[in-house]
């Protein structure tokens, strides 16, 4: 019996798809880029080839949903982001996370629906649901953000080390365990 | 590859995109890293916490093993998640050709907590006949934000799926063909035991006395019995030429090869004999050399036959020969269905024919045969030789005595059948 998983041969592209998948395409090509101009318009200053190469690789991750172009996406807006923009509280980086959040879930559905399938209601409601959750808390950190860097605490380095050590345990925690604790 | 859950690149995504920035958010005393930071981390933490770690359970199964070409069925999956942990449910079906599926594609998703399994249903109807394998299904299962994926693809989960031929239309309006039987429902050019009322005749030795009509007995003094003619059944037999297949296959409402030709056409005239009482018998060369099915009448055989004639495939390895089936049985009516294409098959015809035998030739050629590559002017010119070539041997065949006839449906045979009853009782000298 061989068993192999979707992840490593990838979905075939036997169709164009629903209107779901239409729109969920469309956004993974089409996020990228936008997510660049919005950094552009936060520091007043960008250069139109990191737009073209945005969406290049949206494009690209579109193509390969089971790849690591869109990790490589996220990566070239964040480090645009932090090239260009000067500002740490300026709300376009709501902005920039909302459109983030939208790239991730976008690029995550298109890789759980094969090509040609149709999306049900419950799957579109649901997928919708959280990423609005996930655009909310963004706002809620801008937020946290925007009110603490007004006041140039002494304790504030300290809550950012402890803040990245959290970080790191739960990272640890959500990378995986060994596969004897997975119940196989 | 064991069946376990796997992180996806979606998970790896979320994990480092929201840890790297907020990594850099911290090392480079830049807050709002940490509001880009958020969705991605926020999805890592959320589909962390909701990371499966029982595997699903899935059965597949496929409806029916055997239908008529142009009906469907259903490749039903079922998944039983005992941890309510899967969201996403994705199938693809492998289909081979001649397969429809819908969903187009054999693609379907469901959210497996709001829409269940119910939904997880293909519609499988093959366009062609034919033995098939169908499946495996590739059953992905995904949990929150796509973030774990489990997979299934396993050759064991195939099906195999007979595509009975569907009968193209035929009737025969043409009396029988007479053949010196003495059983079965047709009355016989002869008198005989039966049960078909001829006439009153004087008692012979031999008659038997439950024969003996008293009322003319009495009103004449001398010994009367009642005659009946005798019922006689056919046998006919099919002698279906699978050493060739020429022409395009579309499937049902498509362009017809000659074996889909022959097979349908002999389907079709073994349901109108076999409807009748007749007895049929079927004899193909194929691939794997010579099938049989010996004479026998009633759905079930009709049954038998149109699944033998299922799993025909044409002879790619050795050409035709035109050797004669051995067997066969004398004054059988041979229906043989071939395109022939080659000189051998039309040679068979008439070695069938030199052997006392009643044949009749369905030629199922394609009429656009010639044409159905309009792209290469070589193989079209090379058809147009072929076929006036040919048309010269057939008319040979035909001078022969042999009828060629080519297959036209609803009363394709009448007007052949007909001369051949016409002849058969010239033959005998008896009744029409």
């Amino acid at each position: 019996m061989s068993v192999v998983g979707p992840s490593a041969a990838g979905w075939r592209p036997l169709g164009r798809g629903d209107g779901v998948n239409v729109v969920v395409r469309a956004l993974v090509v089409g996020v990228p880029p936008l997510a660049v101009a919005a950094t552009w318009a936060a520091a007043g200053r960008g250069r139109p080839v990191v737009v073209v190469a945005a969406a290049a690789l949206g494009a690209l991750c579109a193509r390969r949903s089971d790849r690591h172009v869109g990790l490589v996406v996220v990566a070239l807006v964040g480090v645009n982001w932090v090239a260009t923009v000067d500002d740490h509280t300026t709300p376009w980086s709501v902005v920039v996370a909302c459109l983030l959040g939208v790239f991730h879930a976008a690029a995550a559905a298109f890789g759980v629906a094969p090509p040609a399938a149709t999306w049900t209601r419950a799957m579109g409601r649901r997928w919708l649901r959280r990423t609005a959750v996930l655009m909310a808390a963004s706002g809620g950190t801008w937020l946290v953000v925007a009110t603490l860097d007004g006041r140039a605490g002494r304790g504030r380095a300290l809550v950012l080390v402890a803040a990245l050590a959290l970080l790191t345990a739960g990272a640890l925690w959500a990378h995986g365990r060994p596969a004897d604790e997975q119940g196989i | 590859m064991s069946e376990r859950w796997q992180p996806t690149a979606a998970h790896s995504r979320a994990l480092l995109g929201g840890m790297g920035f907020a990594t850099v958010a911290v090392l480079a005393r830049r807050p709002d890293l940490l509001v880009l930071a958020t969705p991605l981390a926020g999805a890592a933490l959320w589909g962390a916490l909701l990371r499966p770690r029982v595997v699903p359970r899935v059965r597949q199964s496929l409806g029916h093993a055997v239908v008529r070409e142009g009906d469907a069925t259903t490749w039903r999956i079922e998944v039983d998640d005992p941890e309510g942990r899967v969201e996403d449910v994705a199938v693809v079906l492998d289909a081979p050709p001649y397969i429809d599926c819908w969903p187009a594609g054999g693609q379907t998703v469901v959210s497996l907590p709001d829409d269940g399994d119910g939904p997880l249903a293909i519609e499988v109807r093959p366009v062609r006949w034919g033995r098939r394998t169908v499946g495996p299904a590739l059953v992905a299962a995904t949990s929150a934000w796509g973030a774990y994926r489990w997979g299934r693809h396993a050759s064991d989960d195939e099906r195999t799926l007979v595509a009975l031929p569907r009968p193209a239309r035929f009737d025969a309006v043409a009396p029988p063909v007479l053949r010196p039987g003495i059983v079965g429902v047709n009355p016989a050019p002869r008198q005989s035991s039966g049960t078909e009322f001829a006439t009153i005749r004087p008692f012979q030795p031999g008659d038997r006395l439950r024969r003996i009509h008293w009322r003319q007995s009495v009103r004449t003094g001398t010994l009367h019995v009642t005659a009946t003619w005798a019922d006689h059944d056919r046998h006919v037999v099919l002698l279906v030429d699978a050493l060739d297949d020429v022409g395009v296959s579309e499937g049902i409402g498509g362009r017809s090869s000659s074996l889909d030709t022959a097979v349908r056409a002999a389907g079709a005239i073994a349901e109108h004999h076999i409807g009748i009482g007749d007895r049929v018998a079927l004899v193909a060369m194929a691939a794997g050399g010579i099938r049989r099915v010996p004479a026998a009448t009633g759905s079930r055989h009709l049954r038998r036959l149109l699944e033998v004639m299922a799993t025909l495939e044409p002879e790619t390895r050795r050409s035709d020969t035109g050797e004669v089936p051995p067997g066969l049985a004398p004054g059988a009516l041979v229906v043989m269905l071939s395109p022939l294409a080659t000189r051998p098959a039309l040679q068979r015809a008439v070695t069938l024919a030199d052997h006392g035998l009643t044949v009749l030739v369905v030629d199922c050629l394609p009429p656009d045969v010639a044409t159905s590559d309009p792209g290469d002017a070589d193989v079209a010119l090379l058809w147009r030789i072929r076929l006036l070539q040919r048309e010269r041997e057939v008319r040979g065949v035909e001078e022969a005595g042999i009828a060629v006839v080519p297959w036209r449906g609803p009363g394709s045979l009448d007007v052949v059948l007909r001369d051949l009853h016409r002849h058969a009782r010239v033959r005998t000298g008896t009744r029409s």
